[in-house]
C-alpha cells in the first residue's frame, strides 16, 4: 500500500518535471528576459556570501579571502562573551519594541485621520507638516534635540514656565529616560511620513462601500472600523512584518548623534556597538561576524512574524 | 516568423547580458605576472646622470608619465592640473597623476586581488597595511640611494628613523610630522590654552587662578557678577574625554614616564586628580554647566561664538580659531585671551603636546609602480622646502607676494576670493589643501594669521615638549589587548564624566574605585606590558638604532 503511494507520488513528479519543460521549452523567449536579472542576482547578491568566510577569519585590510588566518568561531565567542555587547542587545530590543508599540500604530491613525478630513487646504497643511521632520537627517535633528533637551532648553523653559521643576536639568544625561527620548523623537519624526502607504491604500477603496454604510446607518467610526481597517489588512501586515525583521536593526544615526558618556549604558544599540568595536578600529571579521548573527536572528524574526500574521489573515504576505 | 524574431531579440538580450557581466568581472582577475618581486629597474644614463646635490627630477627630461595615486580618504579632491599647486607640480615634474579615492574596504581590494596604484597614502601610522608594509611596498631608502640620493637632503632623519620597519627599511613618509628639531626650532606653535574672556578677567582685576582655592573663588566670583555666561567650559566630550584628560595633563605638567622609563599612569596621577576634584567641586556649585556633558561639537562652537562661557580651556587652539574669530570680531574688547590658569600643585611646569613623529597621512610607493623613479622624484620634491611653500602659498607674482618684513602675503584677488567664495578659492587655487605632505613649519612665513589664536600660541612659547616616547604604543589593532583598551577607554570617558558630576566627595572616590577595579577586570596588565614593549621600541627608534 505504501509501497504503492511512492510509485504514484513518483509517476506524478516525473509527470510534472516533463510539464515544466514543456512549458519552459514553450516559454524560451520569455525566460531568456528573465535571465540578466538572474544573473545580476547570482553575481552581485549570492556570490559576495562567500565573502562572510571573513567572519571566521581574522582579516585584516592587507589579507585576500584565502590568505587571512582561519580563526573558527573565536569572533563570535568574543562578541557573545562581552557583556557590553549584551547590554546594547538589550537596548536595542527595549527602544525597538517601543518603536513597534507606538511608532507602528501612530501611522495607522494619523493615516486614516487624515483620510477623514475633508480634502482642502488645513489636509494639506497637515500633511506637510507631518512629512517635515523625515526631510531632516538626524544629524541636524540630534542637533536640534540636543538644545532642546538641555539645561536651558525648549522642554526645561516650558516645565519651570508651568512650575513644574524650578531648576533646569539636562535631560539627555539622565540614562533612563533615553529609551523615552529615542523612541519619541523617532515617532515624531517618522510618523507623517510612514502615513504615505496607508493613505494611498485607503485612496484605492471603493467609494460604493462607504455609501452602502451610510445608507444602512454606520457612524464614521463605524465605517473606519468595518471597512477602512479590514481593507487594509494586507499592507498592514506587509509593514508589520518588515518592522518586525528590522527589530534588531536600530537607529545608528540617531544614536551616534544623541548618545554621549552618561546614557551609553542605556543608549548603545548592536549597531553603534558594532560600529565602535569593529568597523571604526578597521576590524572587519569582527564586524561581519556581528552583522551575520544579526542577519540570522532578523531572518527567524521574519519568518515568525510572516506565520504570524498569515495565521491571523488566512493568508501570506510574502 | 514573427516568433522567430522575437526569440532572436530575447536570446540577444540575455547574451549580452551575460558578456557584460563576465567582462565587468574579468578586469579584477588579471594574473600579476609575478612583477610583485620589488626589484628596482637599473638607472639608465640617457635619462639621467646621478648627482648627489641635485634633486632628480631636475635632472629626468623624461617626458609625460602617468601615475595613479590611491589616498585612502573619500574626501580627497582627485583633480589634477587644474588648479594651481597641482598643475606647478605638473610642469615641473613632467607627471601626470590620476587620484583615486576610498576607504579600508576599497584599501583592502587592492591588496587581495588586482593591480596596485603606484602610489598609496594611508591615514593610520599604527594600521596593519601600515605595519605590513615590507610586502607591498618599496623602500624609500633602496629608492633614494639608486635613483635620487637628494632625498636625504630634504626628508627629516627623525621621521625616516622613526618609519624604519624591523627590516631596516623605512617605506612610508608621513606629512605633518614633527621632529625633536621641528620642536627646537620655535617655529612649531602650542595648541593648548586656558582662556578666558578680556573683558571679565580685567573687570576682575585680573586675578591668578594657579591653585585650586584661587580656580574656584574665581569662578565664583563670576557666576555672581555674570550671571548670563557660563564660568567654565571645555570640549565636546559625548564620546571621549574632549581636553580634560591628555590636555590637561600636559598642561599641569603631568610626567609621560616613570623615572626608570615605564610606562606611566597619567589618569591615575594624584595631581591631576587634585585638579579633576577641583573641576567637580566646581560643577557642584554650579560652575559647571551639566550641558558641558551633552552638548556635541556644534553646540559647544556655537556657545564660543556667542561668547558664552567665561573660561574656556581648548586642546586644538588652531581648530577652533573659527569660533573663537566670530566671537572675537563682534566683541573686539571681550576676546578669549590665554592666561596661566591653573597649576601644578606639586610644582610641574607646563609641558605642552603637539603632533609628533607619527605625523598623519603617509605615503607609499607600491612595488607594482610603474615608474618608482619618477615616484620619488615626487616624494623629494614635495617634501623640499619648495614643494612645501608650493603646497601652502602656491607661485610667486600668481598667488601670493614676498612683503617687506620677508613675510609671504597673498594677492588681494586671491585673498578676496578665499574669503567670498572658499570653493572657488579651493577649486582654482588649491592652497593648504595639497597635504599629503603638508608640514608646519612654514606657516610662520605667513603674513596673516588668525587673530583670534595669536596671542593663544604666543602664550605658548616655551611650553612645547615632546612625547615621542609614548607615540603609538597602543596594541595592534584586532588584538585581544586592543579590545580591552577599547573597553576600558570607553569606561573611562564616563568615568572622568561621573568624576565631575559627583554629588560629593565619597561618590568621587567610588567611581574612581570602580574605573580601577574595571581596568583590572579587563586585561590592564597585559595592555601595560604592551605599552612599555612599545615604549622600550619607541626608544631604539629615537636613538636611530
Amino acid at each position: 500500500m505504501k509501497k504503492k503511494g511512492s510509485k504514484v507520488q513518483k509517476q506524478s513528479l516525473g509527470i510534472r518535471t516533463k510539464q515544466w519543460f514543456v512549458d519552459f521549452k514553450n516559454q524560451i523567449p520569455l525566460q531568456m528576459m528573465v535571465l540578466p536579472g538572474i544573473i545580476f542576482m547570482i553575481v552581485f547578491n549570492y556570490i559576495p556570501i562567500y565573502g562572510l568566510k571573513i567572519a571566521f577569519q581574522n582579516y585584516t585590510v592587507v589579507d585576500t579571502l584565502d590568505s587571512a588566518q582561519w580563526v573558527g568561531f573565536e569572533n563570535f565567542r568574543i562578541i557573545l562573551s562581552d557583556k557590553y555587547f549584551w547590554q546594547s542587545v538589550v537596548n536595542t530590543l527595549g527602544i525597538s519594541l517601543l518603536k513597534l508599540a507606538i511608532g507602528f500604530i501612530a501611522p495607522i491613525i494619523l493615516a486614516i485621520m487624515i483620510y477623514e478630513l475633508k480634502d482642502g487646504p488645513f489636509k494639506k497643511i497637515v500633511q506637510t507638516i507631518s512629512y517635515m521632520p523625515h526631510f531632516l537627517s538626524w544629524i541636524v535633528l540630534g542637533g536640534m534635540l540636543i538644545t532642546w533637551l538641555s539645561t536651558t532648553g525648549m522642554f526645561n523653559q516650558i516645565l519651570m514656565g508651568l512650575g513644574i521643576i524650578k531648576e533646569g536639568k539636562n535631560i539627555l544625561l539622565d540614562a533612563d529616560k533615553y529609551w523615552w527620548i529615542a523612541v519619541l523623537s523617532d515617532v515624531w519624526k517618522s510618523t507623517g511620513w510612514g502615513t504615505i502607504l496607508y493613505l494611498a491604500t485607503m485612496a484605492g477603496i471603493d467609494p460604493t462601500y462607504y455609501e452602502a454604510a451610510r445608507i444602512d446607518g454606520a457612524s464614521r467610526l463605524r465605517q473606519v472600523w468595518s471597512i477602512t481597517i479590514p481593507l487594509m489588512k494586507t499592507i498592514i501586515s506587509l509593514n508589520f512584518i518588515l518592522t518586525i525583521s528590522g527589530l534588531l536593526n536600530s537607529n545608528l544615526d540617531q544614536t551616534l548623534v544623541l548618545m554621549n558618556t552618561q546614557n551609553q549604558a542605556k543608549a548603545e544599540v548592536i549597531n553603534s556597538y558594532v560600529y565602535r568595536m569593529g568597523l571604526s578600529q578597521g576590524d572587519f571579521s569582527y564586524a561581519t561576524a556581528a552583522g551575520l548573527g544579526v542577519s540570522i536572528v532578523s531572518v527567524i524574526l521574519l519568518v515568525i512574524a510572516n506565520k504570524l500574521t498569515s495565521k491571523l489573515n488566512d493568508q501570506s504576505v510574502l | 516568423m514573427k516568433k522567430n524574431v522575437k526569440m532572436c531579440a530575447a536570446v540577444l538580450t540575455g547574451a549580452l547580458a551575460v558578456s557584460t557581466v563576465l567582462t565587468g568581472c574579468g578586469g579584477g582577475g588579471k594574473e600579476n605576472d609575478g612583477k610583485k618581486s620589488g626589484e628596482l629597474p637599473e638607472l639608465t644614463s640617457d635619462r639621467y646622470e646621478l648627482d648627489e646635490s641635485t634633486p632628480a627630477w631636475k635632472l629626468d627630461k623624461k617626458e609625460n608619465t602617468e601615475l595613479t595615486w590611491y589616498v585612502n580618504a573619500d574626501w580627497w579632491n582627485t583633480d589634477w592640473g587644474t588648479d594651481t599647486v597641482t598643475r606647478k607640480i605638473k610642469e615641473d615634474l613632467n607627471l601626470d597623476v590620476k587620484f583615486i579615492t576610498g576607504d579600508d574596504t576599497k584599501l583592502n581590494t587592492f591588496f587581495a586581488g588586482g593591480e596596485m596604484p603606484d602610489i598609496i597614502t594611508i591615514l593610520d601610522a599604527s594600521s596593519s597595511a601600515a605595519n605590513s608594509a615590507a610586502k607591498w611596498a618599496l623602500p624609500l631608502n633602496a629608492l633614494a640611494d639608486k635613483y635620487d640620493p637628494y632625498f636625504y637632503q630634504v626628508a627629516a632623519q627623525d621621521t625616516l628613523n622613526w618609519f624604519r620597519l624591523d627590516d631596516g627599511n623605512t617605506y612610508g613618509y608621513p606629512d605633518y610630522s614633527n621632529g625633536q628639531a621641528d620642536y627646537d626650532s620655535g617655529q612649531l606653535k602650542a595648541s593648548t590654552a586656558f582662556a578666558i574672556r578680556k573683558d571679565i578677567y580685567e573687570e576682575l582685576g585680573e586675578p591668578e587662578m594657579g591653585t585650586p582655592e584661587q580656580f574656584l573663588d574665581v569662578l565664583g566670583q563670576i557666576k555672581e557678577k555674570y550671571p548670563d555666561v557660563i564660568p567654565f567650559g571645555s570640549h565636546s566630550m559625548t564620546d571621549s574625554a574632549g581636553s580634560l584628560e591628555a590636555d590637561l595633563q600636559n598642561f599641569l605638567g603631568v610626567p609621560v614616564e616613570n623615572e626608570d622609563g615605564t610606562w606611566y599612569d597619567r589618569n591615575m596621577d594624584e595631581d591631576y586628580l587634585t585638579w579633576i576634584r577641583t573641576l567637580n567641586q566646581a560643577y557642584r556649585q554650579g560652575y559647571i554647566s551639566d550641558d558641558n556633558f551633552s552638548d556635541d561639537g556644534t553646540a559647544y562652537e556655537d556657545k564660543i561664538k556667542a561668547g558664552k562661557y567665561a573660561c574656556l580651556f581648548i586642546g586644538g587652539t588652531p581648530q577652533r580659531s573659527g569660533p573663537l574669530q566670530i566671537w572675537r570680531s563682534s566683541h573686539p574688547d571681550a576676546e578669549y585671551i590665554a592666561i596661566d590658569g591653573p597649576q601644578s600643585t606639586v610644582g610641574n611646569a607646563p609641558t605642552l603636546a603637539q603632533a609628533g613623529l607619527s605625523g598623519w597621512m603617509i605615503n607609499y610607493i607600491t612595488k607594482d609602480c610603474k615608474d618608482p623613479i619618477k615616484a620619488i622624484e615626487i616624494f623629494t620634491y614635495l617634501i623640499s622646502e619648495e614643494g612645501g611653500i608650493l603646497c601652502k602659498y602656491g607661485v610667486e607674482g600668481e598667488t601670493y607676494q614676498i612683503n617687506s618684513d620677508g613675510l609671504y602675503e597673498l594677492l588681494p584677488e586671491v585673498k578676496d576670493m578665499q574669503m567670498n567664495d572658499n570653493d572657488a578659492f579651493k577649486k582654482t587655487y588649491r592652497l593648504s589643501e595639497f597635504i599629503v605632505f603638508g608640514h608646519d613649519r612654514y606657516d610662520y612665513l605667513a603674513a596673516d594669521k588668525p587673530e583670534s589664536t595669536l596671542q593663544m600660541q604666543e602664550w605658548g612659547e616655551g611650553k612645547l615638549k615632546s612625547q615621542f616616547v609614548i607615540e603609538n604604543i597602543k596594541p595592534d589593532q584586532g588584538t585581544a589587548e586592543a579590545r580591552s583598551l577599547s573597553a576600558i577607554e570607553t569606561n573611562w570617558y564616563t568615568t572622568l564624566t561621573s568624576l565631575i558630576r559627583s554629588g560629593d566627595d565619597a561618590a568621587f572616590d567610588k567611581v574612581l574605585e570602580d574605573h580601577k577595579q574595571f581596568r583590572a577586570d579587563n586585561n590592564f596588565d597585559a595592555i601595560i606590558k604592551i605599552y612599555n614593549e612599545k615604549m622600550e621600541k619607541n626608544r631604539e627608534k629615537l636613538a636611530g638604532k
